[in-house]
């Protein structure tokens, strides 16, 4: 039993002490969050303005030139792994850039953004048209009822879905080792290899990530309950 | 001041209104009543184009208002629309969907709205939800708040859609009650409503809209002692 303890010990020792590895751990996860947190941002502006372009129509009723262009970047972005667009932007659209951190937020910004447009259209569709209609009867116009009724209400109701796709997106930037950064994940690799010893980095960087993201969902799960203050039904 | 010319509207291959002319005087309450599918909806929501007619004219003030050229925003801001789902905004207060519309539209500072909003709600005895929101309020408060809501901007005319169809029967009541000291304040109205008496109380002319064009016009005595058209004969055997 006490060599079961001086083993893990040891390997605990190895892991995160020697060379004070836990400061790479540590910038690792300064990588991963700093990467999540601006193209979670990038991510629900691009998402908005996507959604509002798949819904614009013109004045005849038919799809516009903007709803076929949000189409495309919907379809281009959701048909192609995030892996691959991550390459592409490395190695090809933003080559020769030194700022990995910049053309990570870039990429995962733009991916992100694919997928909150959708939500995005969802949430915008289920406000009732009377509210639109509401609107524009005071003479308001579409964007201005759009930015003061309908997107407050649209956002209120995708925020676990949106919840979902942050959680999402941050344990997908585990792949812009990939392109050489050193976010949790591949810090964790890297030790493990240097130090012969998987068991403590991997198990260690899985937990660093659990907290995370239940704090996160903590957080969201707040800001709902903050939101849903207007109805009582 | 609002003058409809030969109005048509189709939704796709169904017309839903063949050819309605008429023409609304300041301080008239026109009562639009007829049965469920006639297009009688759709005839008030043409008027401040809510839907665009798919042929005719339609004038307010002087105004050509389905000119493509027309700014249908200003012209809405002079149209109170009441809807039979009250449409109150679920995000704001009362106090906010009373006064969003004149400050986003620089009618009015908040300031002032705000006060405007007040001595609307005292007209309607509901100071007191001035900081509720829309789900906390029963229909019929919903519904006169609507109204108030309209009247905050000011409008030269009103028009109603079956304000009170999605109430329960005790409700009705205290909307008409608004409605109707609305009437005697000189607003012009339009009203589409399935409410008989009150459309004998308070309209000045009484529209019977089937089939996409008005059958019948008159004033409210003459049109439901001696109705002329069989349509409308057997309509108001069923409803009154």
């Amino acid at each position: 039993m006490n060599e079961w303890f001086a083993d893990v010990a040891y390997k605990f020792q190895i892991a995160f002490l020697d060379g004070e590895r836990w400061k790479l751990y540590l910038s690792g996860l300064g990588v991963t969050l700093q990467i999540s947190f601006f193209a979670a941002i990038l991510g629900v502006a691009i998402g908005i303005v996507v959604a509002l372009m798949k819904l614009s129509v013109k004045k005849d009723g038919k799809r516009s030139l903007w709803s076929v262009i949000a189409q495309i970047y919907i379809d281009v972005i959701r048909g192609t792994p995030s892996v691959l667009q991550l390459l592409i932007m490395w190695f090809i659209v933003m080559k020769g850039s030194k700022n990995g951190v910049l053309v990570a937020v870039l990429t995962f910004g733009i991916n992100s953004g694919a997928y909150v447009s959708e939500i995005m259209r969802a949430g915008i569709q289920a406000v009732d048209h009377g509210q639109m209609e509401a609107g524009r009867s005071l003479g308001l116009s579409k964007g201005q009822t759009m930015r003061y009724i309908i997107l407050p209400q649209a956002i209120k109701n995708v925020l676990p879905p949106i919840g979902n796709e942050f959680i999402v997106l941050l344990k997908e930037t585990a792949i812009v080792g990939y392109v050489s950064l050193s976010d949790l994940t591949r810090t964790a690799s890297q030790v493990s290899s240097r130090t012969f010893e998987a068991f403590m980095p991997l198990i260690g960087a899985a937990v660093i990530y659990f907290i995370i993201i239940k704090i996160l969902s903590k957080l969201i799960e707040k800001l709902e309950r903050r939101l849903r203050k207007g109805d009582h039904r | 001041m609002i003058t409809v010319k030969n109005l048509h509207k189709s939704f796709g291959k169904i017309e839903v209104l063949k050819g309605i002319d008429y023409h609304v005087e300041k301080g008239e309450k026109i009562v639009i009543v007829g049965p469920s599918g006639s297009g009688k909806s759709t005839f008030l929501r043409c008027m401040n184009l809510l839907e665009q007619p798919t042929k005719g004219e339609i004038w307010f003030d002087g105004q050509l208002i389905t000119d493509p050229k027309t700014n249908i925003n200003k012209v809405r801001e002079h149209m109170g629309m009441v809807f039979q789902n009250f449409n109150l905004f679920n995000n704001l207060t009362i106090m906010g969907n009373i006064t969003l519309a004149p400050v986003k539209l620089k009618l009015m500072n908040q300031e002032e709205a705000n006060e405007t909003a007040l001595s609307l709600l005292k007209r309607v005895n509901l100071t007191e939800k001035a900081d509720a929101y829309p789900s906390q309020l029963s229909g019929g408060q919903r519904q006169r708040i609507a109204i108030v809501r309209s009247l905050a901007m000011n409008p030269k005319v009103m028009l109603f859609d079956e304000p009170t169809s999605a109430l329960d029967p005790e409700m009705v009541g205290e909307v008409l009650d608004v409605m109707k000291e609305l009437a005697e304040s000189g607003m012009t109205m339009v009203v589409v409503t399935h409410e008989m008496g009150f459309a004998r109380e308070v309209g000045s002319k009484v529209l019977f809209v089937d089939d996409g064009i008005i059958m019948e016009e008159n004033v409210p005595a003459e049109f439901f002692t001696n109705p002329k058209n069989p349509r409308l004969q057997d309509f108001l055997s069923k409803v009154l």
